[in-house]
């Protein structure tokens, strides 16, 4: 619960309290990844006693993780950005071949 | 794994369920009193005053517009400040008014459905004779399988089926035009049948099982591991996939608007100004809506704690159905759980009554949302009510089963032999649990 009072202060102060400095977008994020992850990682140990558990449960619990991450890589290059714009580890080495405005 | 066996479960029990149905439906009845036509009566009351002012107030800042006593475009004026301040008072007695409402309907709902379902359970149970419910034809180490899972997804499949023609249905009942209603409605009703009598017939075979030995599995990955629980983690993986596409439409699509957040941080596309409205801005402070304060807030954190305490309790249950020496606790616990079959069901009762509050929640700060703007016919709306949506279904569903687990508690008894169900179910709930710990942030304050 402690850690919901964080997230939601996290979004709650547009400054740092006491200070006329903004709250950048990426603390924020920052801030609710971290904290997700604690609390994703107490329920999941825990509550769904993974820490105590056989092994084989972990690993199932971690194999959806493949199809997420793939996820993500194609979320990366369906964006409008995604050939040009985003970081070259995120695209293949497609050069401009495969671009329509080459 | 051996042990357990099963226990003779008479007519006189499944009645029962008719009489917890009936408790059910008279505190949703009473709930929807209270809430739903006293006080939200007394809401809307106030509601009509404000607006009465407010239009008192427009009317007199018109008027004077009209005779050219003030300039329109003047915010600092007192009869332009009256009137925004009038405005603000009626939003405020509106919104207020749709808690208490939205509470209470809510509630009356949930009751109806939780009535419904131990009401059938229990008559279509009572209904067969005596002799039928026990099973001699299970051994201890015989499989116990059944049909009525089988039922059940098959009523799943016809309800899917027709749930485009059940929602257009609905929604022409809902704006009293009931042209082709009824065939419209009727593919998801039957499949909503069968899924009733799926359940009924399957909590008619579970009530008197008390723990025949858990089946293991023989061959890898998976050896000597309970099925039944590698069955609720495959499940549960093939649930995360279902959440991930939620995700990944809404993260698709938010990396190419261009919100008050992106555009702040100047992150939008050179010379574009306008922003798209997620729910965080309207739930925040200082969000483009301009619309959120702490009390926006607060629902979505409740509703936090509420799941996260909500998993402690049915780890609480699950803690004391394994226990071989029940320790009645001192003082006032003491008093509401005097005995291990007590603790059982009450901690499955608030874990039932926390969800319950998750729903009621979820529900009004929707009609919040909806009354300020934010309605599913745009894209980020129809993302963010699909996906937090989903998510009360699956609360909503847990909610059914755990329904089941307080008449069992009741009635049979959870013990050290049977208390896998109870571990099982923890397991899908605090899964549930787990998703609302990533769409809160993702799609309420984000």
């Amino acid at each position: 619960m402690f850690f919901t009072l964080f997230e939601v202060g996290a979004v709650f102060f547009e400054e740092y309290p006491g200070t006329d400095t903004r709250v950048s977008v990426y603390v924020v994020w920052g801030i609710l990844i971290v904290v997700g992850i604690i609390k994703g990682f107490g329920i999941g140990a825990f509550f769904m006693h993974l820490w105590d558990d056989p092994k084989i449960y972990l690993r199932v619990a971690l194999f959806p993780t493949v199809f997420v991450l793939l996820m993500l890589w194609g979320i990366g290059l369906s964006n409008p950005e995604g050939v040009n714009g985003l970081p070259g580890w995120c695209t293949p080495d497609w050069g401009e071949d495969f671009t329509r405005d080459r | 794994m051996s042990g357990g066996g099963h226990s003779d479960v008479k007519n006189a029990i499944w009645m029962r369920a008719l009489l917890m149905a009936g408790m059910i439906f008279g505190l949703g009845l009473a709930s929807y009193v209270g809430l739903g036509v006293v006080v939200a009566g007394m809401k809307e009351t106030a509601w009509d005053d404000e607006a009465a002012h407010f239009h008192d107030a427009e009317d007199a800042w018109k008027d004077a517009v009209a005779a050219g006593e003030i300039d329109s475009s003047d915010k600092n004026e007192p009869l332009y400040e009256a009137k925004e301040d009038a405005h603000h008072h009626e939003i405020e007695a509106h919104l207020s008014y749709l808690t208490y409402r939205v509470s209470g309907l809510t509630l009356l709902f949930v009751s109806i459905i939780f009535a419904v379902f131990l009401g059938i359970s229990g008559i279509f149970n009572s209904a067969q004779p005596d002799e039928e419910h026990h099973d001699d034809h299970h051994g201890h180490e015989e499989h116990h399988g059944s049909a009525s899972p089988i039922i059940f997804a098959f009523g799943c499949m016809l309800f899917l089926i027709g749930f485009p023609d059940f929602a257009d249905g609905l929604h022409s009942l809902m704006m009293g035009s009931g042209n082709d209603a009824i065939s419209d409605l009727s593919v998801s009703m039957i499949g909503l049948t069968i899924i009733t009598l799926g359940i009924a017939n399957w909590w008619r075979e579970d009530l008197p099982f008390k723990g025949y030995g858990e089946q293991l599995a023989t061959s890898d990955p998976f050896d000597g591991q309970h099925i039944r629980k590698v069955g609720i983690w495959v499940f549960l993986m093939s649930e995360v996939m279902v959440f991930a596409t939620f995700f990944s439409a809404y993260l698709r699509m938010r990396t190419e608007w261009c919100t008050k957040w992106a555009l702040d941080e100047r992150n939008c596309k050179e010379g574009v100004t306008e922003t798209v409205m997620t729910a965080s801005d309207y739930l925040r402070p200082g969000g483009a809506a301009g619309t959120g304060d702490f009390w926006t807030l607060l629902p979505g954190a409740v509703n936090t704690f509420a799941l996260i305490i909500s998993s402690y309790t049915i780890v609480l249950a699950l803690k004391v159905a394994k226990s071989h020496d029940y320790k009645v606790p001192s003082g006032f616990m003491g008093k509401i759980m005097p005995d291990k079959k007590s603790a059982i069901r009450n901690y499955l009762i608030v874990t039932l009554a926390l969800g319950t509050m998750f729903i009621v929640l979820k529900l009004v700060e929707w009609s919040h949302l909806i009354a300020e703007g934010f309605t599913i016919g745009t894209e980020q709306g129809s993302i963010f009510y699909v996906a937090t949506g989903a998510h009360g279904v699956h609360v909503f569903a847990g909610l059914l089963i755990m329904l089941y687990m307080i008449f069992k508690a009741d009635t049979v008894e959870w013990d050290e032999e049977n208390a896998q169900g109870i571990e099982y179910f923890g397991l899908y709930w605090h899964f549930v649990d787990l998703a609302w710990v990533v769409i809160f942030p993702a799609f309420y304050l984000y």
